[in-house]
């Protein structure tokens, strides 16, 4: 029973309390660079959440085989070989998104929350365990992101994946889907979020 | 499982296997990938250029020309489409660089006597919301059906006839320039394939 | 926080009766000439946009603190009241009102109280308003109207672009300055104010009237002012002597596009500028080269504000490296 309560913990703490985005502040540059739609910061979080899945899964299962002083390399070899293969299969199949998401594909390898993981959890523990932080710790980060994106969507283009609201002429805030409106944003979404799980601590 | 030691034989041999299982798996998912990715390629030439030409029933990705010429940096590609024997339109790839935030890349489709049918916008990082309403129908129609020999494709404000993009001047003159570059390379190399039958 | 909390100076602290509150109604008193030509040049229209940029940001003051900071209201310390002053002089007076008060919402809660309210902003919050509205409505906050026949009708009809704009506008594609001198208002007109522009950029005398009292009463020092407009004129002189039919003579560049302005009353901001003298001349110089720079070879025509919000956010790094001398201190020679 305690076991069980743990691991929904496990899984929880990665979407809330230990949230890569609004509190740990991990991989900002794919959270600022592609965050310019919700649709965008779906696609960012879901290609992520895989690799950190696939990353924790193939981590923790060699964790013993691999001597501690090769250990990083061999996580960047593995991270990086679903990296690529997320990049093949998205530009295969889903041309659009993969456009979009452009550059910020490949730059997954150096998100420091995959390889954060890898290091700090998925080489410490069983497997289940690593899926289920990966899991939530991946969905934390889709959370995020669309969250982020739908914020600077809303704002900036007057839609919400791609789902426009307002007059084809409309002024919008275009500032928030340029690149300063990123950093606004995030600052206020991480103030509301932290606003919001410290209320819920109480 | 207690964990590997740290000596030169098991660091070697671990990532030697995971090189090689890592290998193993991305060169699978690349022979499952590569055919997908050059038809979706494919296919979105086809789809562009069957936006900007005529009806045709020729590949004309098969028959891609890559022009040299000092209007640009690299060869320009230039796209002829056919039905059955007659060259029905030209599709070109112009660019300017001039754009308000670096290049904007087009595809001009030419009829055969040189008017412009249609334009599709490949390429650019104009500003939201304002450059890049040159994508819009609205601002293209402009172009259609007029032959840059007698409509000048400059904005009004530098005396020609487009009539120019609220608050994106600078767009809308690259754009201009864009098209007169594939207008000028059609002009130049155009009636060369027109005489040419293969 | 009390109001009375912003002038930051080194100790040790002499009291006088002079508190931030009678600063900031000093410098209203300074902006009211600009007001003026700008009623008559605008008419009622400047009124408008002047009075939805001061009500709102003085509202939006007491929302935020009274209901999402329930902190102590501070809107009677006249900061707001600038920060609405400032902004509406950085508008066009045609702007529909709705943007006005989106960006004095910006300008308040992100540039402002976001940051700790009076005395912590990093950023001239006007500034960083207006900024908001330029990036996020380049058509309507670009749209100048010209000055108006009739001071009480809405001016809506005629727009024009500002002197700089139609020197940029006209050197993009060739012109020289020769061919554009007669599209240029007259250095004369740009004196008194009747040229295209926002509401508070018009007239370089207004502004120099407002500036020198600004100087009398004590309220700011001339080494912000003066080291900025000089930079500008020697930048801008340089390129001119070199070639004066792509760059325009320093005289038009001083006197156009709120450079004054930005020089007497958003760069001299005593929250977001150094606190030494010898800061403040960098500060200063630091504005000068990123307005030129931006006037001269970017894509705006008008580079002030960029500028002034640039160089504030070194201001902690100035201030780091040219640190007020303690008092009783010995002085050593050349720090200062």
């Amino acid at each position: 029973m305690a076991e069980a309560l743990n691991q929904k913990d496990n899984f929880l703490k990665g979407i809330i309390k230990e949230n890569p985005v609004f509190v740990m502040l991990l991989g900002m540059c794919p959270t600022l660079g592609v965050t310019s739609s919700a649709f965008n910061g779906l696609g960012m979080g879901v290609a992520t959440l895989f690799v950190l899945l696939m990353s924790n899964i193939v981590v923790s299962l060699i964790k013993s085989q691999v001597p501690s002083k090769v250990r990083i390399p061999a996580f960047i070899i593995i991270i990086a070989s679903f990296v690529t293969i997320v990049e093949m299969v998205l530009e295969a199949f889903i041309p659009f998104l993969y456009e979009q998401l452009g550059i910020f594909i490949p730059l997954i390898v150096v998100n420091c929350l995959i390889l954060g993981r890898a290091e700090a959890f998925a080489s410490k523990n069983n497997v289940m365990s690593s899926i289920l932080d990966a899991l939530g710790m991946g969905l934390g980060f889709v959370i995020a992101l669309t969250a982020l994106g739908a914020a600077r969507e809303i704002l900036g283009s007057g839609s919400i994946f791609d789902i426009k609201f307002v007059a084809e002429n409309a002024n919008t805030f275009i500032l928030f889907i340029l690149p300063p409106g990123a950093f606004i944003a995030l600052a206020y979404l991480t103030v509301f979020f932290n606003k919001i799980s410290t209320k819920e601590a109480k | 499982m207690a964990k590997k030691k740290d000596t030169f034989i098991n660091m070697v041999v671990s990532l030697f296997v995971i090189t090689i299982v890592a290998g193993l798996s991305l060169g699978f998912v690349n022979e499952l990938t590569v055919g997908p990715i050059q038809k979706g390629k494919i296919e979105r030439k086809i789809n562009a250029l069957k936006l900007v030409l005529p009806e045709f029933d020729n590949n004309p990705v098969e028959d891609v020309k890559m022009i040299k010429s000092d209007l640009a940096k690299d060869s320009v590609e230039m796209y002829v489409a056919k039905k059955g024997e007659n060259n029905v339109g030209t599709a070109v790839i112009g660019s300017s660089e001039k754009g308000f935030s670096g290049l904007i890349k087009i595809m001009v489709g030419f009829k055969s006597d040189g008017s412009i049918n249609n334009i599709q916008v490949l390429e650019q990082k104009e500003t939201p919301g304002l450059g890049t309403k040159m994508k819009d129908d609205k601002f293209i129609e402009q172009f259609r059906g007029k032959n840059p020999s007698e409509f000048n494709l400059k904005p009004t404000k530098d005396l020609g006839e487009v009539d120019a993009l609220t608050g994106a001047t600078i767009t809308t003159r690259a754009f201009g320039e864009a098209t007169q570059m594939a207008y000028d390379i059609f002009m130049k190399e155009g009636s060369t394939t027109k005489t040419k039958k293969d | 926080m009390s109001a009375q909390s912003i002038i930051i100076s080194a100790s040790p602290h002499v009291h006088s009766d002079r508190t931030s509150k009678k600063l900031m109604y000093d410098v209203v008193i300074a902006l009211i000439p600009a007001f003026l030509v700008s009623l008559y040049v605008f008419g009622i229209g400047a009124f408008i946009v002047t009075a939805a940029a001061v009500i709102s940001c003085l509202l939006f003051e007491y929302l935020i603190q009274k209901f999402l900071l329930k902190s102590e209201v501070t809107i009677g310390d006249g900061s707001a009241l600038i920060t609405g002053l400032l902004l509406a002089f950085n508008l066009p007076s045609g702007i529909p009102i709705w943007m006005i008060v989106v960006g004095s919402l910006f300008a308040i809660g992100v540039g402002k109280l976001s940051f700790g309210g009076l005395g912590f902003n990093i950023f001239n919050p006007a500034l960083i308003g207006r900024v908001f509205l330029l990036i996020s409505f380049p058509i309507q906050m670009t749209t100048w109207p010209t000055a108006v026949e009739n001071q009480t009708a809405l001016a809506d009809a005629v727009t024009g672009a500002t002197p700089l704009g139609i020197i940029k506008e006209g050197l993009t594609f060739g012109g020289t300055m020769t061919d554009l001198a007669s599209k240029i208002p007259s250095t004369l007109d740009m004196l008194l104010g009747v040229t295209g522009g926002s509401i508070g950029e018009m007239s370089a005398i207004a502004l120099l009237i407002g500036g020198v009292y600004l100087l009398v009463r004590k309220v700011i020092t001339w080494h912000i002012p003066v080291t900025m407009l000089v930079t500008m004129a020697v930048m801008t002189g340089i390129f001119w002597l070199v070639d004066s039919e792509h760059y325009a003579n320093p005289l038009i560049h001083i006197l156009s596009g709120g450079a004054l302005l930005g020089a007497f009353f958003m760069a001299t901001d005593l929250v977001t500028s150094p606190m030494t003298k010898k800061g403040m001349i960098i500060f200063a110089i630091g504005i000068g080269v990123i307005t030129v720079v931006i006037r001269l070879f970017g894509a705006y025509p008008e580079g002030v504000s960029f500028a002034i919000i640039i160089m504030n956010a070194f201001v902690p790094l100035i201030n780091t490296y040219f640190k007020p001398r303690r008092f009783g201190s010995k002085i050593k020679s050349k720090i200062v």
